[in-house]
């Protein structure tokens, strides 16, 4: 309660109020320092116990990213690059395929969390690691073996949301709402080059013959899946003519 | 009563003798240097002996009891803050050593400008007669240096040396800031040397001497001063506690100022020699408190067990947490408004004390 | 003497912050003063032109980290305000009762600040350890101490974790015998009040026409708190009041920060009484924003900010323009520093709470 009552200047100054008061306070406080123990935590003897959803660096868990590269574009700092490197796990006999994972700028990173909340796939997660010193710029890039870690379901970051015109219509929140915005093309910009269906990471496009032009050659165009895309915009950057935009669904 | 002590002057006396008659004038009657035999033997050369080394072990005990309360400030402050204070050591005792040998290793730099004969002078003068002053102390009746007639006036004619070397080293480093911080430094420690000196009056009259043990005898005879004279005890403590330079007054040194105090451009050993007077300072300011005001060592009799030297110190440790504590609480006070207080309200609060002194001693009470 | 020129700071370990403090000095006495700023510009408004919409929310965050999440609120709330979105009711309430425990953050670092300026050490570790439990309650709301990331364009970010209502009312019923506590150790401490009664007194007048606003307008007896005259959020549905003060020098500025903290553990107590208990708390933002422009306001734990927006079509801002509080109040130090002694100028520049990270952008 705000004490707005009482006269502020005549606010109990007695006789205990000149340097006793405050020096009762601090002498209750040494007895029970003395007592118990202060409130010291002796780092890095003794460390503080953190929650599941702190935010460290950021971690990988391999086999569920897809290369999307949502991660790198939503990233402030621009930490984040994606690269080609050879998959964990390959057949007997046969070469591993080579995929793209991410590969993350410790040093840069401002573990703000939006990789681990933007990540179609849950791949990207916050881990509670907060050391990282190390001794040259080099080692605080994490290639993606280095960036991986064994989460729990709690390092996980979920968005779970409404659309704005489901607002006040009782709606319950749920995940993976984003995913509804879809590429549209732009029918006289496409070259049916079909970079879009080769890059989509999920397999999403599908090129679809839709006529044929003068020269004999087909013309195709790309058919998004609804189910399937995870609204990553890798075909509206791949594509050469900028044919494709991304649709908005309130 | 009977109380344990260690008379310091018999034991040392006795070895010395032991020491230089039997075993090396023997050893030199026995090469056939006869009169360098009686030479070592006469009376003059065994009491300039006694003397030397009782000083040295008196000495190095102060220093040591001084290093002792840096270490007890230390940990009490950090208890009050709710945290752990140093931890260098088993309970943190080895800080002060890390310190010294840090302090050891630094460079001394001279300002260019700076006038050097003085600013070399002014550190000494401060140490100096801050570790004098262990030479007036007696910790118990057996363990002192010297026991002047006027031991508590000279102690404190000791301790009005300083400000007048704070003033000169301000003044030498060439560094307005400190020429201002000095200034700061010599004005408030003056302002206070008149309550200090006053409160003291009163015990004076009471006791009827200026030595101290006869002062503390008076005060095994009759009442721990601090209770008639209660007065002057508070005062002399605020007085102390503004001329040892602590919080709540120390804004000559203060660091959150514009002035960082007199003592900036003393780096390297010299700061560690000033930081050293300024505990042994505090070491002496309240081995006065205890002596004048609180019976020295003077215990109950069922307290016998511990030897009276400690009893001492204890009271001492006592003292200086109660500094201590006084410096956790309260933040610092503006200068003009520290002036203001030593000259407004100490002073007359000292000679209300020295009339109660007064009417104590015609009523006949003591 | 002369009249000199001093410099107070850069480097200084009063004044809370990278700038420098120029003051004219006859003797003792200050006769004019200067403040010079420009130490920490990073280019915000600059950098935020290349970034989009939701990656500016952790650089807001960054603006000023003892009332970080108040910035991004105000952000969030411009940015909504251009493109027209409507924030579900229990992502409203979340919103004001993290404002609320971030206001009381911001002054416990404010009173753990003026502690070392005036001798004292003691309160600037209890204000931080109490500051902890605060810290450690957002900890588990969003995963981080201080640039919490936790606003977003439509909502915020997750719900409240379970057991959140039960470690909050835990925080504040500890936190309110404490806030006693620390009214010993300063209120009833004659030294403190020596220290902070008459120091520079500023009319109402004076400050309505300088453009301070917040505590130090509040201390002057002006009653004007954006919650209550342009109530964003939820604040009129919340049993609340004013904090104000009369007389305007450094003890009142003290006393309204200090009411200020105990009004928002009301306010906090009575948010989780009336909070809706279910309910979507995060909307989904288009990725382009129209071409207009948006703007928001609120209270600060220092003052009034407010961001302009405005936006180009794009899924980036053309320009964004944050109005800081203390900008405002530091041009008022020539008024407050005259006539005062050297000595006092950490006690009343510790009374305003400067922070350079929003002053200079």
């Amino acid at each position: 309660m705000a004490r707005k009552e009482k006269s502020r200047r005549e606010k109990e100054f007695g006789l205990t109020a000149y340097i006793l008061k405050p020096m009762l306070v601090t002498a209750k406080q040494t007895l029970k320092s003395t007592i118990n123990r202060p409130n010291t935590v002796q780092y890095p003897w003794e460390k503080l116990v953190l929650p599941d959803v702190f935010r460290g660096r950021p971690g990988l868990i391999f086999e569920k990213c897809i290369g999307c590269g949502i991660c790198m574009r939503i990233c402030p700092n621009r930490c984040i690059e994606l690269v080609e490197v050879d998959d964990l796990k390959h057949e007997e006999g046969k070469p591993p395929k080579k995929v793209k994972r991410p590969r993350v700028n410790v040093g840069r990173c401002m573990m703000c969390g939006f990789c681990a909340e933007y990540c179609p796939t849950d791949a990207m997660i916050v881990t509670p690691e907060y050391e990282l010193a190390a001794y040259t710029r080099e080692e605080m890039i994490y290639d993606p073996y280095k960036l991986q870690f064994p989460g729990v379901p709690g390092n996980e970051v979920h968005i779970e949301e409404i659309l704005p015109s489901e607002l006040n219509k009782g709606v319950a929140p749920r995940r993976h709402v984003e995913h509804v915005d879809l590429p549209v093309v732009d029918d006289k910009k496409c070259i049916s080059c079909s970079r879009c269906a080769k890059d989509c990471p999920v397999g999403a496009v599908k090129m679809v013959e839709v006529g044929v032009n003068e020269k004999g050659r087909p013309i195709k165009r790309p058919v998004f899946d609804k189910e399937k895309c995870v609204s990553c915009e890798t075909c509206v950057e791949v594509c050469p003519k900028d044919a494709l935009t991304m649709q908005e669904v309130q | 009563m009977i109380s344990m002590y260690l008379d310091i002057w018999q034991l040392l006396g006795g070895l010395i003798h032991w020491l230089l008659v039997d075993i090396i004038g023997a050893f030199v009657g026995w090469l056939g240097f006869h009169g360098l035999e009686a030479w070592l033997g006469s009376p003059g050369v065994l009491n300039f002996v006694t003397i030397l080394i009782v000083a040295l072990i008196v000495f190095v005990v102060g220093m040591l009891v001084s290093i002792t309360l840096i270490w007890q400030e230390r940990k009490t402050l950090g208890r009050l803050m709710d945290r752990r204070g140093t931890q260098v050591g088993p309970i943190g005792l080895f800080q002060n050593f890390a310190d010294a040998l840090k302090v050891l290793v630094k460079e001394h730099i001279v300002p260019e400008a700076a006038d050097s004969l003085v600013y070399n002078l002014a550190p000494v003068v401060i140490i100096g007669t801050s570790l004098m002053m262990f030479v007036t102390l007696p910790y118990s009746p057996g363990f002192y240096v010297s026991n002047p007639q006027l031991g508590l006036l000279l102690t404190l004619a000791l301790f009005g040396i300083v400000p007048f070397a704070v003033l000169l080293g301000g003044w030498a480093s060439n560094n307005k800031y400190t020429l201002i911080g000095g200034m700061r430094a010599a004005a408030q420690i003056i302002a206070y040397e008149v309550p200090l000196l006053l409160s003291v009056v009163g015990v004076v009259i009471l006791t009827g001497s200026l030595n101290f043990f006869e002062i503390v005898q008076w005060q095994q005879d009759n009442v721990w001063l601090i209770a008639p004279m209660i007065i002057g005890a508070f005062t002399f403590v605020i007085s102390m506690v503004a001329e040892l330079e602590r919080v709540p007054f120390d804004l000559p040194e203060a660091e959150a100022e514009l002035v960082e105090g007199w003592g900036t451009e003393y780096g390297g050993m010299r700061f560690g020699l000033i930081m050293m007077s300024e505990y042994a300072r505090g070491f002496v300011g309240s081995s006065i408190i205890t002596l004048v005001f609180l019976g020295g060592w003077d215990m109950p009799d069922f307290l016998n067990v511990i030897p009276v030297g400690l009893w001492f110190l204890l009271k001492v440790f006592m003292v200086f947490g109660i500094i201590i504590w006084v410096r956790g609480a309260l933040p610092r006070v503006r200068t003009d408004q520290i002036l203001n207080l030593g000259w407004k309200r100490l002073l007359p609060l000292a000679a209300i004390n020295i009339a109660i002194a007064i009417v104590f001693k015609t009523a006949g009470v003591f | 003497m002369a009249e000199m020129w001093i410099n107070m700071g850069p480097q200084h370990p009063m004044t809370h912050g990278l700038w420098n403090l120029r003051v004219k000095v006859d003797g003792e006495t200050i006769t004019d003063a200067e403040p010079v700023i420009g130490y920490l510009h990073r280019g915000w408004e600059k950098m935020v032109e290349n970034r989009k919409y939701p990656q500016i929310i952790p650089m807001a965050d960054r603006l000023c980290y003892g009332s970080s999440f108040t910035w991004s609120h105000v952000y969030c709330m411009a940015v909504e305000n251009l493109m027209g979105l409507e924030v579900p009711e229990r992502a409203k309430w979340i919103r004001a009762m993290s404002d609320e425990l971030q206001r009381i953050g911001n002054h416990l670092m404010w009173l753990a600040a003026i502690g070392p300026d005036l001798g004292n050490l003691t309160i600037f570790l209890y204000a931080i350890r109490e500051r902890e439990m605060f810290l450690d309650l957002f900890q588990s709301l969003c995963g981080a101490r201080m640039t919490y990331n936790y606003c977003r364009i439509g909502g915020v970010r997750n719900a409240a974790p379970p057991n959140w209502e039960r470690d909050v009312l835990r925080t504040l019923d500890y936190f309110e015998k404490r806030i006693d506590e620390y009214e010993d150790l300063v209120d009833r401490n004659k030294v403190f009040r020596m220290r902070m009664e008459g120091l520079a007194p500023m009319s109402g007048k004076d400050a309505i026409n300088l453009g301070i606003t917040g505590p130090v307008l509040r201390a002057s007896g002006v009653k004007y708190d954006v919650r209550h005259n342009d109530p964003y959020e939820i604040y009129d549905e919340v049993d609340w009041h004013m904090c104000t003060a009369d007389e305007g020098d450094t003890y009142a500025r003290y006393r309204v920060r200090m009411d200020e903290m105990r009004m928002s553990v009301q306010i906090v107590r009575d948010i989780l009484k009336k909070m809706p208990k279910d309910g979507p708390i995060r909307v989904k933002p288009p990725r382009n924003a129209p071409v207009g422009t948006g703007f928001a306001r609120m209270e600060d734990p220092r003052g009034e900010s407010l961001i302009y927006v405005v936006g180009k079509g794009d899924d980036e801002p053309y320009r964004l323009k944050v109005r800081s509080p203390l900008y405002v109040i530091l041009s008022a130090t020539p008024l407050l520093l005259r006539g005062h002694k050297v000595a006092d100028v950490p006690s009343i520049l510790g009374m305003i709470d400067v922070c350079m990270g929003e002053t200079d952008r």
